[in-house]
């Protein structure tokens, strides 16, 4: 019985197989595009906020306020351009998209602040990406305030040197420390991400497809007629896409490891345990989607649409605690999510598998009951 | 002009021919104006980098009053949320394997004693880097932070926002949204209809009647460019409603925009089922030559100017970008023709050249 079955297995998987490998152009699909996304998405995928080109309007015209300038350059954050087009209009540059942020030093600038007169720097930055926008609004009130500390020491003394007490500030020096990603390399964090997002295209909607390819033609009705079992059938169907699935992460593992120096800091094995888990779902997805889809346009329709929000709600591009309450609790029902925090996890953490056993249980537990009930419709439909 | 009329009523057989095969099949329209809809409330409301309630460690070794102030002075925002106070680093780190907490704050034994003494009083704040937008949004904080203590500065510096003074995310992801949406429904669904069309043999059909082949391309685009056209709208309307996303610019350039994109997107979607002739080689195609550069390559999420040489090239070969640009700076910033044309003249050079191509490819494939 068991070796019948495994017979019949091997026969579909055989048969499939050969029909993937048939158009070469697909098998180079198939390899190719994960590769492509992954070095595009390492590449393109960068948080990090610099050299945000950077317009000046010096009405002040001192060594002060040109040693201001400098100083608010240096740091990286902002590349200076040189003088805006139109000081009557200091925003015009932004408007054009020439330059980012613009800065304004007023007239008497170095006359305030040798007066003890608070002296008002203006910045014009383009709010168009809430990112960019909020980041470079918080430097530029950092830098005032770095540059405000000599100023106040200064002052400082000067009233001590007349009151004869010994000058101090208070204050707090906050240091950050990335740990596992010192040097924030958005690569770290992506790589594990886009892993996750290549094997739902790749196994998700190839799998759909596939099956729906078989029923536009009619030809699934034929082999349940012959003695292949329902199981055997989709289990022969569905292991090319794991395979592709397995090879495509080993792809991916290899092109972060050598490309991005995304490092494999934990066990390999937890990594593979996850990554099957995470396939049992994935490709249950597919199944599930092929069923209720009658043609391959529809199947890669429906595959899509469960593919954007599982790409939203993961986690790999806005932190999940950022979202709003009501749309926190649908994450827990996206595989995706879970398979990021294992792959984060075991590649940049170290983790073990008790730091992992919320999501390894959930993995588990999500791929069962997908593959169950897409299987129980699979058959339900051809019987 | 009786040979032009013929062609225009052979050009519109073809494409009452596919507005029925459209309405026939309503998963298509459902994907046409059903996702867009789903994406932007989406991104409306989940697609946001600000810190909310993130969850932070406190291991204060100093236990004092001014130390406890400090902790609670940082959930006081909202931003931060504290979830556990673990005894050593080790804790902390253990918090971060298990994705517990995200940010630490270290505050060690001396703090209120260097405070009061009028030193530097250090506080160390860890991150957890594997998750990096989060981590970037505490690095913005942490620097706040420091700054609480000063009163007021010499140099006062005020930032203005322009554009989007409230920081809303919505307002910079609609734009880029309206491309995306129209960039799955042109590229995918023609690159899929055709490559039908081809597997089915339909196509050589069609070659063998009087119907030319500019003529058939015209009469599959047609429809799909109405479809287009209306999940802009669609997308504008929702996102307007919901979001208050402004339109500060001409509402028929941007169209005049919408519409140079599309005929580009189309002539892709054309030339890749001319090309595979395999609806599902032309799905991974669409998927990598489309999707991946509206969404990647396009500004729609990532700044352009921060890539490597190689990729900005790229994304300048890619009419996405144009047409986001264009879209921003309509929509939100307000600009006119006289500062947009170079998106303008990029979109219509991608449009020229790729469905010059596909008409090409399409009547080689006959032969």
């Amino acid at each position: 019985m068991t070796s019948r079955f495994v017979v019949q297995v091997l026969a579909v998987l055989r048969k499939e197989l050969r029909q993937i490998t048939r158009d070469k152009r697909m098998i180079a699909v198939l390899v190719l595009a994960p590769a492509v996304q992954l070095i595009v998405f390492g590449f393109a995928a960068n948080f990090e906020i610099e050299e945000l080109p950077t317009v000046f309007c010096d009405h002040d015209g001192t060594a002060r306020s040109r040693a201001l300038r400098q100083a608010l350059t240096a740091e990286g954050t902002f590349r200076d351009l040189g003088a805006a087009a139109d000081c009557a209009r200091p925003e015009l540059d932004v408007q054009q998209g020439r330059a980012r942020v613009a800065v304004v030093f007023p007239r008497g600038l170095a006359r305030d602040l040798a007066a003890d007169r608070t002296a008002h720097v203006q910045a014009l930055i383009d709010g168009t990406n809430p990112t960019v926008g909020r980041y470079a609004a918080n430097a530029i009130v950092g830098w005032s305030r770095a540059a405000s500390m000599p100023v106040l020491t200064e002052r400082l003394e000067r009233v001590a040197g007349l009151t004869g007490t010994a000058p101090s500030v208070a204050r707090l020096s906050a240091e950050p420390r990335l740990l596992y990603n010192p040097a924030m390399e958005s690569s770290m964090f992506m790589v594990p991400g886009v892993a996750a997002m290549i094997l739902l295209v790749v196994t998700m909607i190839a799998a759909s497809m596939g099956l729906a390819r078989e029923r536009e033609a009619g030809t699934l009705e034929q082999v349940i007629v012959t003695p292949i079992g329902v199981v055997a059938l989709l289990l022969g169907k569905v292991l090319p896409f794991v395979l592709v699935g397995l090879f495509d992460v080993l792809l991916v593992l290899v092109l972060g490891n050598s490309v991005f120096d995304v490092p494999i800091r934990g066990s390999l094995a937890l990594l593979a345990l996850g990554t099957l888990l995470y396939l049992m779902s994935t490709v249950g997805l597919g199944l599930f989607v092929s069923t209720v889809s009658r043609n391959q346009q529809q199947a890669f329709m429906v595959g899509f649409f469960v593919m954007m929000p599982a790409v939203l709600l993961s986690g790999v591009m806005t932190p999940i605690s950022s979202m709003p309450s009501w749309l926190q609790p649908l994450t827990y029902v996206n595989p995706m999510r879970y398979y990021v925090e294992v792959l984060r996890g075991v590649l940049l953490k170290a983790a073990d598998l008790q730091d992992l056993a919320f999501p390894f249980v959930a993995l588990g537990v999500y791929g069962a009951g997908i593959l169950g009930m897409a299987s129980l419709r699979f058959r339900k439909r051809l019987g | 002009m009786k040979r032009l009329t013929n062609a225009l009523r052979r050009t519109a057989a073809i494409a009452a021919k596919e507005v029925q095969h459209i309405l026939r099949d309503p998963s298509t329209l459902y994907l046409a104006f059903g996702m867009p809809v789903v994406l932007i409330v989406l991104f409306g409301y989940g697609v946001s980098f600000d810190l909310d309630h993130a969850p932070l460690a406190v291991l204060d070794q100093d236990g004092t009053a001014q130390s406890r102030d400090l902790a609670r002075s940082l959930t006081a925002t909202r931003e931060f949320e504290i979830v556990a106070t673990p005894a050593d680093a080790e804790g902390i780190e253990r918090l971060f394997r298990s994705r517990e907490a995200s940010a630490a704050l270290v505050i060690s034994s001396g703090f209120a004693e260097h405070l009061r003494r009028g030193q530097e009083a250090p506080v160390q704040v860890l991150l957890d880097g594997s998750d990096g937008t989060m981590a970037q949004a505490v690095l913005g904080s942490a620097t706040q932070l420091v700054a609480a203590t000063i009163g007021t500065p010499p140099i006062e510096a005020t930032a203005t926002l322009l554009y989007n003074p409230a920081l809303r995310s919505a307002v910079f992801f609609v734009p880029g949204l309206i491309a995306y949406v129209m960039a799955i429904a042109a590229v995918l669904l023609t690159a899929l209809t055709v490559a039908r069309e081809w597997e089915r043999g339909n196509l050589e059909l069609l070659f063998t009647t009087p119907v030319g082949r500019l003529e058939i391309v015209l009469g599959k685009l047609a429809p799909y460019l109405g479809l287009g056209l209306l999940q802009a709208l669609l997308v504008l309307s929702v996102g307007t409603a919901l979001f208050d996303v402004p339109i500060r610019g001409d509402l028929v350039l941007l169209f005049f925009a919408a519409l140079l994109f599309l005929v580009g997107m189309l002539g892709q979607g054309l030339l890749i089922s001319a090309v595979t002739r395999s609806q599902q080689l032309a799905t991974q195609v669409g998927a990598i030559s489309s999707l991946l550069p509206t969404l990647i390559l396009s500004g729609f999420l990532f700044p352009i100017e921060n890539m490597p040489w190689p990729l900005q090239v790229l994304a300048n070969i890619f009419p996405a970008r144009y047409f986001i640009d264009a879209l921003r700076g309509i929509l939100l910033k307000g600009a006119g023709l006289g500062v947009l044309w170079p998106d303008l003249a990029g979109m219509a050079a991608f449009a020229v050249f790729v469905l010059a191509v596909a008409t090409l490819k399409f009547k080689r494939g006959v032969a």
